[in-house]
């Protein structure tokens, strides 16, 4: 469990963590959302006592990451893969983290097999691509084998099979009753993972929710209508009220009324169903909707190749 | 402790630039006392003391070195980032300032010796066989050089180390380690001797001071004595360190 309280950092005049607060449940992944800026890493690293945040406070299982004797054993964090001298080879990496918590030498073996890099573990980090830096990482996490897992963007630079990996052991280990936080801009990545996010935009919380509710509350909600005879209807769908648009040929998506009215309308019509089913909008949109207001860099948009902005 | 102490010493041997450093420090004064021996050791008026005073003339070279090892010690880790998971798997950082400290001043004064050691012992064989009277009975203060140099050694550690902790960049460390000693105190003293028209007072520089635990010529040249540089250049070296420190414990990883 993890408990943050009215964290607050500065940098200067900047307030990068405005007054946070969230908790976190074990044996689940909780997904830690916000664009660039939010303030995501900067919380994380207040949390492992490696900013001093200038109020506020982040407990392990009621204790401030500082009280914790052997750290290690009780919480891994990863928060940058690149954290590592590149003069040195993964199993001497890994010898120095786990002499400094009296972790058993025997352990670094089972950790490189659990992240597949013994066959490279003698080989300097230097040659280490991004990815592999991103599974030594995992391996120095899972070290102490501990009961809180921190990680901050684990899926950046893994190729697709590295990407399902972490999704799998995340769940894996969650599953096990562990607390699991991840930050991470593949949303598509966190919608298949997490259970519960916490989101934040300008340092401050945006919401904490489980991901279905948050998809529930921001994203868009439509009802997609195919019917060979769907023009007939779409004058009686836009006087109850509905917006219509136009998808394919005899393909409709239908806003402003839900599944069981256009379903009733289309039968008092007698008209030709193909399909009548619910849409939702994906994480990715209700994070753009909740984090809309929040964004620390935006871009300017693009001209389409005939003129107009996209 | 015993756990921080493991950690780092895995650390300060598991990089090649160290070991490189290491090689030089030991193998320079080496190469240059035992080559004096066997060259010098047949020629009338080569005495012992000329032997301690090669010896421990090119150890100090060999302690700049070791300052260098001990800043990057520490700058390494912030410049590569380490010094994150290295304060995240023990969040109270002055016992790693302090375990860190330990390591690199006991290694490099564990280096020192067994230079002065191989140096003094082969090289007076040499010049034995080669006929000189290798006895340090006229040369009271041979031996004091002698252990001056492997403290003044590690010393030198803990300047470099204290450089390192409060400017987190190894280019400027290293800078401040060699243009301080080898330009500035030499300007800056001379300056002083003309303002204060005391021309000793270049002696009492820090590195300068420091630099006296290991000369075998005799003192009372105004400067201070040998127990006194080793007390004044530690207590410069704990003050550097000291304020690095807090500024490491202070300022976020």
């Amino acid at each position: 469990m993890i408990n943050v309280g009215g964290l607050t950092k500065r940098f200067g005049s900047k307030v990068a963590v405005d007054r946070l607060s969230f908790d976190i449940r074990p044996g689940v992944v909780t997904g830690f959302l916000g664009p660039n800026g939010s303030g995501k890493s900067t919380t994380m690293r207040c949390m492992l006592g490696l900013d001093r945040p200038e109020a506020g406070t982040a407990l392990f299982d009621g204790k401030p990451y500082r009280d914790l004797q052997r750290p290690l054993h009780e919480v891994g964090a990863l928060l940058d893969a690149g954290y590592v001298h590149p003069g040195r080879s993964a199993r001497n990496h890994l010898r120095w983290l786990a002499a400094s918590n009296g972790i058993a030498r025997s352990r670094i073996d089972e950790v490189l097999e659990m992240v597949g890099l013994t066959t490279v573990a003698g080989a300097r980090l230097r040659s280490y691509s991004l990815g592999m830096r991103q599974r030594l990482g995992l391996a120095g996490v899972l070290l102490g084998d501990p009961h809180t897992i921190i990680l901050d963007e684990p899926a950046n630079g893994l190729d697709p099979e590295g990407i399902r990996w972490i999704r799998d052991v995340l769940t894996y280990l969650a599953r096990q009753g562990r607390t699991v936080l991840v930050s991470s801009h593949q949303l598509s990545e966190m919608a298949l993972m997490a259970e519960d996010l916490v989101v934040i935009g300008q340092g401050r919380l945006i919401e904490q929710s489980t991901v279905s509710s948050f998809v529930d509350r921001y994203a868009d909600h439509w009802v997609r209508v195919k019917s060979p005879t769907a023009e007939q209807f779409v004058g009686a769908v836009t006087a109850a009220g509905g917006e219509v648009s136009t998808i394919a040929a005899n393909t409709h998506d239908i806003r402003g009324l839900d599944c069981v009215a256009v379903g009733e309308m289309a039968a008092r019509q007698q008209l030709v169903l193909h399909e009548l089913s619910a849409q939702t909008g994906s994480l990715e949109d209700a994070f753009l909707k909740a984090t809309a207001g929040a964004q620390e860099y935006t871009s300017v948009q693009l001209a389409s190749p005939t003129g107009d902005a996209q | 402790m015993i756990n921080l102490l493991r950690s780092e010493w895995i650390k300060l041997r598991t990089v090649r630039m160290n070991w490189v450093l290491a090689i030089i420090a030991i193998g320079f004064p080496l190469v240059v006392t035992l080559l004096t021996a066997f060259f010098e050791g047949d020629k009338d008026g080569f005495k012992s003391r000329d032997l301690v005073s090669t010896l421990t003339g090119t150890t100090v070279v060999s302690a700049l070195l070791c300052g260098v090892i001990a800043a990057a010690s520490i700058t390494s880790e912030f410049g590569f980032g380490t010094i994150r998971p290295t304060f995240a798997a023990t969040p109270k950082r002055m016992n790693v300032v302090l375990a860190k400290g330990l390591v690199v001043v006991m290694a490099t004064m564990v280096l020192a010796t067994a230079v002065v050691l191989i140096g003094w012992f082969v090289g007076s064989a040499i010049a034995t066989e080669r006929g000189t009277n290798m006895t340090l009975e006229p040369w009271p203060s041979a031996v004091p050089a002698m252990i001056g140099v492997i403290v003044l050694t590690g010393l030198m550690s803990l300047v470099g180390y204290g450089f390192g902790l409060i400017t987190r960049s190894t280019p400027v460390a290293v800078a401040i380690l060699i243009v301080w000693p080898l330009i500035a105190e030499g300007l800056v003293g001379a300056l002083l001797g003309v303002v204060t028209g005391n021309d000793n007072i270049g002696r009492w520089m820090p590195f300068q001071a420091g630099i006296r635990m290991a000369i075998v010529e005799s003192f009372g040249d105004g400067g201070p004595s040998r127990l006194q540089s080793g007390f004044y250049f530690g207590a410069v070296a704990l003050a550097l360190t000291a304020i690095g420190s807090w500024s490491v414990n202070r300022r976020d990883a």
